[in-house]
């Protein structure tokens, strides 16, 4: 009798996510039927019924790879992400919210009570004049008994996850073998990291399927652009006529290919939007927010400090536009608390 | 003894003017505060804006650039350079809710040594009101993306 | 390899002993990470000390030394050497300032022993991201190219080729000696000036190492210090300069009659001509705009006459390519146009000269012989002249240039001498007589009491009109009173600018002009005929206004700065901790190109091949991106590697991280921010 060689077994799971990384897998089209054929998707609640305890029951090291989308935010996603950890050889951070935190991570410049209040309060659709903030456990009442003011009947607790004071990226809370960039990533490279995971042909650990340099090495526009760029005034897109063959820096538009790893395929770019940075900073970078500033700040045309200022306040939210995907990965993580 | 809140400020201090002047303060012998810690780069347009940032995460509670006058640096514009990027992280670091007082750009040349004793001993009181910062830090797991040490 | 580091505490006499707690520091930076040995010693520059390290770093295998002491200023060159002598490369080295930063500027011990132990960590932290660095050579060309046959030029020249060296010399007009060829008689000693200059342009003229390329312009400037190439246009002179003598035959024939520039605009020329009477070389030029052959008339007057047949009207403008190896930029000045001031009624009110102008009236070879007449054809019996026409004013140059008070009191002595009758009058609001010679000079003209100074309270509130057939000058005295006095005859002394080129001239050599048009030194006091521009070098007045004698020494200092780096067959030694490129990295984003103030970044191909996309594990089915450009074609930054003087700014300008700075690595820096945040002990800060 032959022994039949088993199929790799794959795992997909999310976590603060908003499913755009889910629906790239999707994205793949026909190959993902070609790739269905080769391997065993043995968890992935989004497309398929599971539960938790499907998963608690595999051994150790029993899944080939995990692909986890989003970034973490509940100790509920903290704690999945640590079993999947467990029972997974290889764990690839999928999409900008688990490689780098993501838009997620923006919420780092905001506390936890910041965020609370904005969402249950302050948010003009709410009403909640009694100012009620979700709590970790709630005893479950019977209908009647709200209505009639008499809370005597309870049906047991209902559960919330503990919501952190921060988001983080996945590898700040396991240990994450790859990663794959974007938001949400292209299917081509969603198709390459497994077909690298089922040939067996897989690059050092830690390292991510994108381009080594950034997006500007493949940009279709750097030959409109000058050697000598100076920004006199910063447009955004619906204040000007911008040309769609050109360089958008040289346009006066901030475009973040300069400090963004390529290998998206420039997919902003061809629909004439610059880009925003979903595939996180390069190499040798540790903080793309601030390389970026760095940067932009140095092709500024103005040497005198008054004008310096106003042309740089012409920049509604710089931090939250250098950031936009790397600020739970940056050197800060968040906003910085003084202490008491 | 009561303990009293000593920040520590990193120092970003140009090879030709701004270290020549720390330089020559000490030749002079005219104390400061000793709260403040001096890194010599060759022009101040060599900080990076990271190096800053690196700084606060490391538990420094206020940095300090020193570059050449106007006009002086010793490589034309770098100090020019220095300022642009001065500027635009001051605004991005209110938002990551870091005074506007604990990041200081001052022009010394070589000779100010008066200056520079004045500029860092209000730098240290200013800081000192302040109170420090604790920077969110949650430990990285192995294989994820790397400090630069 | 494992890293061994070494630590030496200075104790530098009681200096640093006395301010810290050494044992204390010890203790504690045995504790840091690959530390193998400290040592203290009493003073590790002197002979003993330095031998001391060179036997510890040979006995105990250390791979990396951090020495504590005093500033790196004062002694790295020094352990440095030590280093290299101990077989083990210089960069290794990391000094933690403990004087200058710690023990003289803290004064309680305590403090000042946290702090030295912070210094120390940072740089034992630091030093192990050390990297051996080498000091590169490069071959270079030992010619040189003069811009400008001034006097600051042909000094530069001539200096230049009394060593054999080959030299260039570049003058835009068909003839040499700049402006000064053109004054009669120079300050101090009133010589006069074709007996000064004469020889000397006949030695430009004559030198083996010096070929002369006159009427002609640096279109073009490619490369850096020792390998200059230079793209020259010379202009078409339609006239052999090898056999024609300057007879003059043909301006006689030539029918055109036009303004002659060389005599600013005093009397004409004709379309083929020689500059002024003494312009060397003493070749005639045609003026292609005015010739009626050249501009398809029929006319062949020149060419008939010519006893030489040297006149050849198909000549065409020729480009040359010259290999240099550094540059000198003399390229003068012009004056100050007084037209823009319109109260000085220049150009309305006859007799009304600039200095220039003067000087060509004075002169035996300009258009009046050296005689002085009025334009009516009378001699003038009462002249003023005017000081700071277009200086010391914020409305047009805020400078002083220096040199304008001495040349008026020169026309004063020259008109006296011409004309004894006549009355001079001179009109300043300050005198500026500098140096040795200016004011014994002025003394001599005002004991003398044969010329009137009339100090006016603002230089400005000069106003100048005809009145009945003779220029009144209206001023205000020291006193605010108005008043007013009439002329024959007025000189405007006017300030010296930029020249009218030196916008274009600093762009094509890549050098900066000041606010005031001037080419910028790199250092005002100590390097002042050296530019930021590795290699290119100013002289003359293209610095600044001056007087002949700092014009001939700058052109000397340039040449001799370049007789003292660039020498023939000799290798350049390059600077090591300079900015590198990536090429794996860079993404040719061009953010750094234009923020080098040396332009030492060049957007091309590198010569290496660039690796191709998507090293990754991901190549060859990774199609994301690669719309239809091959990995070889691209372009990237490139640093010139002799250009970069390693400030760095690039380097924190990369947005991808691509470009290291050599010795101050982000590695490095953020490993030393990281020490000098630590803590001695636990005790209280």
């Amino acid at each position: 009798m032959v022994e039949k060689m088993e199929k790799p077994k794959i795992a997909l799971y999310w976590c603060s996510s908003c499913g755009g990384c889910e629906e790239s897998v999707l994205d793949l089209a026909g190959d993902i039927l070609e790739i269905a054929e080769k391997i065993d998707i043995v968890f992935w609640p989004v497309a398929m019924d599971f539960k938790y305890k499907d998963i608690e029951m595999m051994g150790d090291g029993e899944i080939t790879a995990s692909l986890i989308n989003g970034a973490i935010r509940t100790d509920d996603q903290e704690h999945m992400a640590r079993l999947i950890r467990k029972k997974s050889r290889m764990v690839i951070a999928h999409g900008s919210c688990a490689h780098l935190g993501g838009a997620i991570g923006l919420a780092n410049f905001y506390s936890k009570r910041d965020i609370f209040d904005r969402i249950y309060k302050k948010i003009p659709s709410v009403k909640n004049p009694r100012g009620i903030l979700p709590k970790m456990k709630t005893e479950r009442l019977l209908r009647n008994d709200i209505r009639q003011n008499t809370i005597d009947k309870s049906e047991g607790e209902l559960g919330l996850p503990h919501f952190h004071e921060r988001v983080k990226a996945l590898s700040q809370v396991i240990d994450v073998d790859y990663y794959i960039p974007g938001c949400p990533p292209t299917p081509e490279l969603i198709k390459n990291a497994i077909l690298a995971i089922l040939q067996k042909e897989l690059p050092p650990k830690g390292s991510i399927f994108g381009e080594k340099r950034a997006l500007c090495y493949t940009c279709s526009r750097i030959e409109t652009k000058p050697d000598s760029v100076k920004i006199k005034k910063f447009r955004r897109v619906y204040e000007i006529k911008w040309d769609p063959t050109r360089c958008f820096l040289s346009q006066g538009i901030i475009c973040l290919g300069i400090a963004t790893r390529g290998g998206c395929g420039e997919r902003c770019i061809k629909a004439n939007m610059p880009c925003r940075g979903c595939f996180g900073p390069t190499d040798n970078v540790k903080d793309q927010g601030a390389k970026f500033l760095s940067a932009l700040a140095s092709i500024i045309d103005s040497n005198d400090e008054r004008e310096l200022k106003r042309i740089v306040d012409s920049i509604p939210d710089p931090a939250g536009l250098f950031y936009r995907y790397s600020l739970a990965s940056s050197i800060l993580k968040g906003k910085i608390e003084n202490k008491p | 003894m009561k303990n009293r809140f000593e920040p520590k400020i990193i120092a970003f201090l140009c090879n030709w003017c701004s270290y020549e002047c720390a330089d020559s303060t000490g030749k002079a012998q005219k104390e400061y505060p000793s709260n403040l810690r001096i890194v010599r780069v060759m022009c101040s347009g060599r900080v990076d804006p990271q190096f800053i940032l690196e700084a606060f995460k490391e538990g420094a509670s206020g940095v300090l650039i020193l570059g050449c006058k106007p006009g002086e640096c010793h490589y034309k514009e770098g100090n020019f350079n220095t300022l642009k990027k001065y500027i635009l992280l001051k605004k991005v670091l209110q938002q990551f809710g870091i005074e506007q007082e604990r990041v200081m750009l001052e022009w010394v040349s070589a000779s100010e040594e008066d200056k520079f004793v004045r500029i860092v001993s209000e730098m240290v009181e200013r800081v000192k009101k302040l109170g420090s910062i604790i920077p969110p830090n949650p430990p990285l797991a192995k294989g994820g993306r790397g400090d630069f040490v | 390899m494992e890293k061994r580091i070494g630590v030496f505490i200075c104790e530098c006499g009681p200096n640093i002993k006395d301010a810290v707690n050494i044992n204390e520091i010890e203790r504690f930076v045995q504790s840091l990470d690959n530390v193998v040995l400290t040592r203290t010693f009493n003073l590790f520059c002197s002979e003993e000390g330095k031998r001391l390290i060179k036997d510890d770093i040979q006995k105990y295998h250390l791979t990396n030394i951090v020495i504590a002491a005093c500033s790196p200023k004062e002694h790295e060159i020094t352990f440095r050497k030590v280093l290299t002598e101990a077989g083990i490369n210089p960069f290794f080295l990391q000094i933690a300032n403990i004087r200058e930063q710690c023990a003289w500027v803290v004064k309680d011990k305590k403090l000042a022993t946290q702090k030295a132990g912070a210094i120390i960590a940072a740089a034992v932290r630091r030093i192990a991201f050390h990297e051996p660095l080498e000091t590169k050579e490069i071959q270079c060309h030992s010619d040189v190219l003069v811009a400008g046959a001034g006097v600051a030029g042909i000094s530069a020249a001539l200096t230049l080729a009394q060593k054999n060296r080959k030299v260039y010399l570049i003058e835009k007009l068909p003839c040499i000696g700049g402006k000064v060829a053109r004054y009669e008689k120079v300050f101090p000693d009133l010589e006069c000036t074709s007996c000064m200059l004469d020889p000397l342009l006949d030695k430009v003229l004559h030198n083996e190492h010096i070929e002369l390329l006159t009427f002609s312009e640096v279109q073009e400037v490619l490369g850096y210090y020792g390998n200059f190439v230079v793209k020259v246009k010379k202009k078409a002179r339609f006239v052999d300069a090898g056999t024609c003598i300057g007879c003059g035959a043909c301006f006689e024939v030539c029918p055109i009659e036009v303004e002659n520039e060389y005599n600013e605009g005093l009397d004409s020329r004709k379309a083929i001509y020689i500059p002024y009477a003494g312009a060397l070389p003493h070749v005639a030029v045609i003026d292609k705009k005015h010739c009626l052959h050249i501009q398809g008339k029929d006319c062949n007057a020149c060419q008939n006459v010519c006893p030489f047949g040297s006149i050849n009207y198909e000549e065409t403008d020729q480009i040359q390519e010259l290999k240099v190896g550094a540059i000198v930029l003399a390229t003068g000045f012009d004056i100050f146009n007084p037209k823009s001031a319109s109260q000085y009624g220049y150009g309305k009110i006859e007799d009304v000269y600039t200095s220039l102008e003067f000087e060509r009236l004075l002169n035996s070879d300009g258009p009046s012989g050296g005689k002085l007449l009025l334009k009516n054809g009378r001699p003038p019996r009462r002249i003023a002249i005017v000081h700071c026409v277009g200086s010391r004013t914020k409305k047009y140059h805020e400078y002083c240039s220096g040199i304008c008070c001495i040349t008026s009191l020169k026309f004063a002595h020259l008109i006296k001498e011409q004309l004894p009758g006549t009355s001079v009058t001179e009109f300043y609001s300050d005198f500026c007589l500098p140096g040795k010679e200016s004011q014994g000079f002025f003394n001599t003209i005002a004991e003398k009491k044969e010329v009137t100074f009339v100090q006016v309270k603002k230089l400005d509130s000069i106003e100048m009109v005809q009145k009945k057939g003779r220029i009144s000058i209206q001023y205000k005295d020291i006193c605010w009173k108005k008043k007013q006095s009439a002329f024959d005859l007025v000189v405007l002394s006017v300030a010296l600018e930029a020249e009218r080129d030196a916008k274009e001239v600093a762009r094509i050599f890549g050098i900066s002009q000041g606010k005031e048009g001037f080419f910028i030194e790199e250092h005002k006091n100590l390097a002042p005929v050296s530019t930021t521009a590795g290699g290119i070098f100013i002289a003359g007045c293209a610095r600044g206004p001056k007087d002949i004698q700092s014009a001939v020494a700058e052109g000397q200092a340039a040449a001799g700065n370049i007789l003292s780096k660039l020498l023939p067959g000799e290798k350049l030694s390059l600077e090591p901790m300079i900015a590198v490129v990536d090429e794996d990295l860079c993404s040719g984003c061009k953010t750094c190109v234009s923020l080098c103030p040396y332009k030492a970044i060049t957007y091309k191909t590198p010569e290496s091949p660039l690796t191709p996309l998507c090293k990754r594990g991901v190549e060859g089915d990774f199609k994301g991106g690669q719309g239809g450009f091959s990995g070889e074609k691209v372009k990237i930054a490139v640093i010139n590697e002799v250009l970069c003087r390693g400030c760095g700014v690039c380097v924190a300008s990369c947005p991808a991280g691509a470009i290291k700075a050599r010795h101050f690595t982000d590695k490095q820096i953020c490993a030393e921010i990281k020490g000098l945040l630590e803590v001695i002990s636990e005790e209280p800060f």
